[in-house]
């Protein structure tokens, strides 16, 4: 059971990184995995603001 | 109803500063050009009506320069309600030029005088009344810094756009001008041309013949002829073209105000900044102190304080508690044996030894964040260009390679800086030579492991790192797709101030996030790929690390860096991996070796790296994972600024291949000077690499040369 548990933690937790990182970019987020608050190009790096 | 306001100014002046006071934000505040190329808005903090819009500096509102265009095309196509002009009343006879401009336009707009305290503080002194007289809007004072005066400034600027009183100024100019000017105003009524910028602006872009102004209205030839008549009398009237008459004309106008309302203390006389600038950007002090400045901050950052903090992480923090608790936990409730290997010593082992160096990286990040906010940093590109210069460089692409310090992918972005296409290919080609936040770590744990934690490692490395800049630039601008004068490059310096303590904390932990993101998201994924890759077989059966897909794969590349003292699949798969995110050359060390204080000097860690390196290896490893390809979100971004795939691949074959030849010369060289290896390996690779760059030379001059002489003959 509690590997069930751990198991569908971890893998969940990896899908849904990987969901966001997808749906990010296919929105125009950010393309380099970092936050965009603080970075000089954070505009011309992606056509919509965040 | 939203008022719209939007804050002008030249290059630093204040504006991002004054933004970030006005409404919360944490943009960033760089002491160079191409730092603001767009505008960026926000929400006034006391009145969430109010947009306050950050608009790039910009010296004018000609349009030849990306950000000039940005700010006209706001003021002009955007109808902001009102413009708050930042004035740095430490120069403003030159600020003052934008201003006039600004004003011709017609939007309300309130002058902020920035900077006041430094005026006071030189014993200048600068009359707000008069100003206010002669210019015709309201002239406040302001600390940006200190947040100061601010909600005044803005306050009165909310006060105009609600009035909607626009502005009638208009600079008093010659004559012969005056007629001129009105002349070309009655061309435009009686041709009934359709337009809605304020006349006698209008008027004088057509005398300065703006180009865009003139696409802009769609012009007739004869409305075009019979305006260049005008024009053209004028000019013989006063031998002179006709953009620099008004620009003459401005001047004058600018010195009698200047004249009336500004009391000079010390004329001529040295600022501070100026006396730190004679040590500083000395022709022969500069380069050693910028060697020195950076040998501090590695040495802060990578060697002393931050490898005692990092120790503690990595030991205590991810060694002892987490580890050491995750496991005990799992083992207890039963979790299936790979399910808590996957858990400790993929997941934590490769995070948590990527994590291990966030102390390192704050460090940093906090010690560029001081030099960049006194403003030391905008001399280095000064001191740069000095040196660039000298091999047909310009130090204007060092600019987007001082941004690229923190992440490489806003650094090739500022390449959109530089005007000339040549340049800014090259620029985009060499900005990832410098090494970003994400090889820090690399960095640091090869010092750590290999030479004790020694501080010269971290800036020979930086340093390597710079000079291989020069030298592909010096190759690239000898080839035909390159070579060129090198573009001009004139930049403010900013006065010398003590950096806010809120502002540096706000840039480290802005990219100390990224870091710490990059690592819970990218490096999280691709360590449980990297834990399954080594933990399993083809068949998918649990094996040794060994005998796991990740080593057959790293078997089948790993010849490959044989020749540069890493040929074991270890290393070869760890550098692959670094495409990912640089920092992932780390974690994969972490999950391969099962270890999370990846930097721990421990006897095991230092045992399993011995094998697998010398220091001469080592050193090779850093450089090649330096200098080689960068991560894939950076390759994107030169895909993008490159704008073809073509490029994008030469860009990147160009760095793989420079990395894999400065390796092999560290390699072969270093071994046969230091570790009593083949003297006749090491003249092969010196071979080699001077075959490589003659070959390159002689193709570019070729190329170089048939392109002149078809220009000759065309």
């Amino acid at each position: 059971m509690a590997t069930v548990i751990i198991a569908g933690l971890v893998f969940g937790l990896m899908a849904l990184v990987i969901y966001h990182k997808i749906k990010a970019h296919k929105n125009g987020g950010s393309a380099c995995g970092c936050g965009c608050s603080g970075c000089t190009s954070a505009k011309n790096c992606h056509s919509k603001s965040l | 109803m939203t008022i719209k306001i939007g804050l002008a100014g030249n290059p630093n002046s204040g504006k991002t500063t004054l933004f970030n006071a006005l409404t919360g934000a944490t943009q960033y505040v760089g002491n160079w050009p191409g730092v603001t190329v767009e505008k960026k808005s926000g929400k006034y903090k006391k009145n969430k009506e109010v947009e306050i819009v950050d608009l790039p500096g910009v010296y004018s509102l000609s349009p030849y320069t990306l950000e000039e265009v940005v700010t006209r095309n706001f003021v002009i196509g955007e109808h902001p309600d009102a413009i708050i002009n930042i004035v740095d009343a430490t120069n403003i006879e030159r600020n003052l030029y934008l201003t006039t401009q600004i004003l011709e336009l017609g939007v309300p707009t309130v002058i902020a005088l920035n900077m006041m305290d430094l005026v006071r503080k030189n014993g200048d002194q600068l009359d707000c009344k008069k100003l206010s007289n002669l210019l015709g809007c309201p002239v406040m004072e302001i600390s940006a810094l200190k947040e100061e005066g601010i909600d005044a400034v803005t306050e009165k600027a909310v006060e105009l756009a609600k009035q909607k009183k626009s502005q009638n100024f208009v600079v008093p100019v010659m004559e012969e001008v005056q007629s001129a000017l009105s002349q070309i105003e009655k061309i435009v009524e009686s041709n009934k041309i359709n337009h809605s910028l304020p006349k006698k602006w209008l008027a004088i872009k057509l005398f300065e013949r703006d180009e865009e102004v003139i696409k802009s209205l769609g012009l007739s030839s004869l409305v075009k002829r019979e305006v260049e008549s005008c024009i053209a009398q004028c000019e013989k009237l006063l031998d002179d073209d006709a953009e620099s008459i008004i620009t003459a004309e401005r001047y004058a106008f600018i010195g009698n105000i200047v004249a009336n309302a500004v009391k000079k203390a010390k004329k001529g006389q040295d600022t501070t900044s100026d006396r730190i600038d004679k040590i500083v950007t000395n022709r022969i002090l500069a380069l050693p102190i910028f060697a020195l400045v950076m040998w501090f901050v590695y040495y802060i950052s990578v060697s002393s304080l931050g490898a005692i903090v990092t120790d503690w992480t990595n030991d205590v923090l991810f060694g002892e508690i987490i580890q050491g608790n995750v496991q005990s936990f799992m083992e207890s409730s039963n979790v299936a044996p790979w399910l808590t290997a996957l858990v400790v010593d993929g997941l934590i082992g490769g995070v948590g030894a990527v994590l291990g160096f966030v102390p390192q990286i704050m460090l940093l990040f906090l010690l560029l964040a001081i030099l960049e906010d006194c403003g030391y940093m905008a001399r280095v590109a000064f001191i740069m260009d000095r040196v660039f210069r000298r091999f047909g460089l310009s130090g204007k692409s060092f600019i987007p390679m001082l941004i690229g310090s923190g992440c490489g992918v806003p650094g090739i972005m500022a390449s959109r800086t530089l005007e000339n296409d040549k340049d800014r290919k090259m620029t985009i080609m060499l900005t990832t030579f410098i090494p970003c936040g994400a090889k820090l770590p690399i960095i640091a744990l090869f010092a750590g492991a290999l030479f004790g934690g020694a501080s010269w490692v971290a800036p020979s490395v930086y340093f390597m790192c710079i000079a291989m800049v020069i030298i592909c630039g010096i190759i690239l601008k000898n080839t035909s797709a390159f070579a060129g004068e090198p573009a001009p490059f004139v930049m403010e310096l900013p006065t010398y101030h003590i950096p806010s303590l809120k502002g540096v904390l706000i840039h480290m932990w802005d990219r100390g996030k990224a870091f710490i993101i990059k690592a819970g998201t990218i490096i999280f994924v691709a360590c449980g790929l990297i834990w399954f890759l080594q933990s399993f077989n083809w068949s998918l059966e649990m094996v040794d690390a060994d005998t796991s897909i990740l080593a057959s794969i790293g078997n089948v590349i790993a010849p490959i860096f044989a020749p540069l003292g890493f040929g074991d699949w270890g290393a070869a798969v760890a550098t692959v991996t670094g495409l990912i995110a640089k920092e992932n050359v780390v974690a994969t060390y972490g999950v391969i070796y099962g270890i999370a204080d990846a930097t721990e000097e421990s006897q095991d860690l230092l045992a399993m790296i011995a094998a697998n390196f010398t220091t001469v290896s080592a050193y090779s490893f850093m450089a090649f994972n330096m200098l080689c390809a960068p991560c894939f979100a950076a390759i994107g971004a030169i895909r993008r600024e490159m704008g073809s795939v073509k490029w994008t691949l030469i860009t990147v074959g160009f760095q793989t291949i420079t990395a894999y030849l400065v390796a092999l010369i560290i390699n072969k060289v270093g071994s046969a000077v230091l570790l009593g290896g083949s003297m006749v390996e090491a003249a092969i690779a010196i071979a080699i690499v001077i075959c490589v760059i003659t070959g390159v030379l002689l193709i570019g001059k070729s190329k170089l040369k048939s392109s002149q002489s078809i220009g000759l003959e065309g």
